[in-house]
């Protein structure tokens, strides 16, 4: 028996080692010090194993690259606890900047004013907290005007009638009762649309599946999917292609990423909305290097929203991980108070 | 002798009680199915009872291998993380595995591609069953570690992405993946035969083996099942390689379900194991426990979840009402192991006293609860 445990051991680890090593090549790089000349960035987000946050870590580690900072990559998982360890690191090693995408509008604002204290300039992505003049920027994308778009796509497929439920994101995260609000500015004018049902499948897609089988179950004859976002939607998606109900099913989703997409082009979702993740995280590293250099962002307003782009059958091939090819591909950033240019997002 | 007289006293109570356990659950599970069927008129159709098996039978086979670490007393805080090491891996494997420090490509037959993925589960049960019974850490302590190694791995081999492609190409001989994990034989989902032969593979090893009797005596009294003969740290080992075995088959199950392997797959499915153990009559102190009890308890957690959704309950509620349930299960297990244990204490000083008056009595009923309590 010890021999066969021994015997079961070694093979084990020679697996799991040579299944990480190739990865761990990558990961040195995104470690690879700057040239000289460069400061520090710390870059703080929520969770890499999402797509979309993967793509926010890359962009801003890039993007730094080529301006000559080194970087250092955290992910607090939406835990205000963790976030605030990560700041207080930050501060510590006394780091140039730092990009944050924040844990909550309200938790997070200790944590900016902390490093603010401390001398070092925050610049926000993805997010917002509560409180301005204490971040240097803030730039997030406007998912209300996002959904809104998603939403008037997926009304006009439903043919402004019909029963559908909706994938609700983590009730936690400001983001889902943002979307689903403006969802449902949209699709509520319409008497004939009639919501069956809300459940939450927390952004997850295992979860959006498990969700979908047992609505399903409950309303066999649903004609339509609203969700939080995209792996929520992917997730719906393959419960309805078990039940054969999918060329029946409208499913709408959020994100833009690259499995939603390849889903639009097949015909499997109906839409879903681009966040212009690569673009804010973008601007957030360009105006940190402006600071760090000038003291001055280099931009009037603190908090810039950028609008959300469609993506639908006509679009969803251009799309390359949260870039879309040509349409669009310049980053729109327009101040707070500017109403969402809605025509100009949809061609 | 008073050893002697609480163990031959004991023997049928310990029966009766396991019964009423199990009964107890299966008696709720039965209340849940058929408050749920009154509710709602698709809860007990044909289609959503395989439905939610299918959904159940991804919990149970996580904590059929959990019973197994529970009834040794221990815990395995990382079955989900092996859940989702699992899944990653074997979608790695099948995208093509990069061979290090060559160029070269190796794409595995799905046969081997389940093989490696298993050895990984088992693997990572190895180093918790190592550093628990050789290096004596507290099995809370190792596991919860090892919850962190094995997502962190997770992530580290999938460097974050999900992988999607998990069907293989003909040209390269490794289809099948999809095809056969999310198969329906007999129109019985995989899952639910995966469970099935858990279930019986391991009723049987704690039944009808040494290694069971073992096991129920390490879980008992540690001490003094070594001082028998029981070779307590294999044992010890064992049950940890047992349960990471049984969270990489549903790693598995679960990424051909998907169909995708995510880093993320098999988040908190720990806490509902625990929770089908212990609603299960499962003692965490360990020594107590079955398979059926623990298949008794994912049903009636899994048709509770799934039910509520059907009735359509309130996303937060149904939350409330899980943990509510679960405490009421265990709350009642407990009430009643006190009252079995005040009725053997009884039973044991009635004994003594009507046989021969040589003991004084309170000796003996000091004796008789010391020996019924361990």
């Amino acid at each position: 028996m010890t021999k066969l445990l021994t015997s079961v051991v070694a093979a084990g680890g020679l697996v799991l080692v040579a299944l990480a090593s190739p990865a761990a090549a990558s990961t040195s790089v995104a470690a690879r010090p700057a040239s000289a000349g460069g400061g520090e960035m710390a870059i703080i987000t929520v969770d890499p194993s999402n797509p979309y946050w993967k793509a926010e870590v890359d962009t801003a580690e890039a993007v730094a690259a080529e301006l000559g900072y080194s970087t250092t990559v955290d992910a607090h998982t939406n835990d205000p606890d963790l976030q605030n360890q990560f700041v207080d690191a930050a501060i510590s090693r006394g780091v140039d900047a730092i990009i944050l995408d924040p844990a909550g509008a309200e938790e997070s604002v200790g944590a900016v004013q902390r490093a603010t204290d401390a001398g070092i300039p925050v610049f926000l992505v993805n997010a917002e907290i509560s409180e301005q003049g204490i971040a240097k920027s803030q730039i997030i994308s406007n998912n209300a005007q996002g959904a809104a778009l998603g939403a008037e796509t997926w009304v006009e497929a439903m043919g402004g009638e019909g029963r559908y439920v909706e994938l609700f994101g983590n009730p936690t995260d400001n983001n889902a009762q943002v979307r689903s609000d403006a969802y449902h500015s949209v699709i509520d004018q319409y008497p004939d649309l009639e919501l069956l049902q809300t459940e939450t499948a927390n952004w997850d897609r295992a979860e959006g599946k498990t969700k979908m089988e047992l609505l399903l179950s409950a309303h066999p004859d649903l004609q339509g999917v609203i969700a939080g976002n995209d792996e929520m939607a992917l997730g719906a998606i393959q419960a309805l292609r078990e039940a054969d109900r999918l060329s029946e099913v409208i499913v709408l989703g959020f994100d833009g990423n690259q499995d939603a997409a390849d889903a639009v082009v097949a015909g499997d979702m109906v839409a879903t909305v681009l966040q212009p993740i690569v673009q804010g995280t973008t601007l957030a590293v360009q105006q940190a290097d402006t600071y760090i250099r000038t003291g001055e962002t280099g931009v009037a307003d603190e908090k810039q929203a950028i609008d959300c782009i469609l993506i639908t059958s006509d679009n969803a091939g251009l799309l390359d991980n949260f870039v879309l090819a040509e349409a669009g591909a310049e980053p729109t950033a327009s101040s707070e108070d500017t109403t969402p240019q809605t025509s100009s997002v949809t061609s | 002798m008073t050893l002697e007289v609480g163990g031959v006293a004991r023997r049928p109570r310990v029966n009766l009680n396991a019964l009423l356990i199990e009964g107890r659950a299966f008696l709720a599970l039965v209340l849940a199915v058929v408050i749920f069927s009154l509710l709602s008129p698709h809860f007990l159709t044909g289609d959503n009872l395989i439905l939610m098996t299918r959904h159940v039978a991804i919990n149970a086979t996580v904590a059929i291998g959990l019973l197994m670490v529970i009834l040794n007393g221990g815990i395995d805080l990382s079955v989900g993380s092996i859940v989702g090491l699992s899944g990653v891996v074997s979608g790695y494997l099948l995208q093509g595995w990069n061979i290090p420090f060559t160029d070269r490509t190796a794409y595995l037959p799905v046969w081997a591609v389940v093989i490696v993925s298993l050895i990984v589960g088992a693997s990572i049960g190895l180093v918790n069953g190592f550093l628990i019974a050789r290096l004596k850490i507290a099995p809370f302590i190792a596991t919860l570690g090892m919850l962190y190694v094995a997502r962190g791995l997770a992530l580290v081999i999938t460097n974050g992405v999900t992988f999607n492609d998990l069907r293989g190409e003909p040209q390269l001989g490794n289809t099948g993946f999809v095809r056969y994990l999310a198969s329906r034989p007999l129109g019985i989902p995989m899952p639910i035969w995966v469970m099935g032969a858990f279930a019986i593979i391991f009723s049987l090893l704690l039944n009808r083996t040494p290694f069971g009797r073992w096991l129920y005596a390490t879980g008992s009294n540690e001490r003094a099942a070594e001082l028998s003969g029981v070779p307590v740290r294999r044992v010890k080992i064992w049950v940890y390689v047992f349960s990471g075995i049984c969270a990489a088959a549903v790693g598995m199950l679960l990424a051909a379900d998907l169909p995708a392997a995510t880093p993320r797959g098999g988040e908190f499915y720990e806490l509902n194991a625990i929770a089908a153990v212990v609603m299960g009559g499962a003692a965490l102190s360990g020594g107590r426990g079955t398979v059926r009890g623990t298949l008794i308890g994912a049903f009636l957690i899994g048709f509770l979840v799934d039910g509520l959704v059907l009735v359509g309950v309130s996303v937060f509620w149904q939350q409330v009402i899980k943990g509510a349930v679960i405490i009421l299960a265990v709350a009642v297990d407990q009430a009643q192991q006190t009252l079995h244990r005040h009725r053997a204490g009884a039973k044991a000083v009635r004994a003594a006293s009507g046989g021969p008056p040589d003991p004084p009595d309170r000796a003996v009923t000091i004796q008789q609860q010391k020996v019924t309590v361990t």
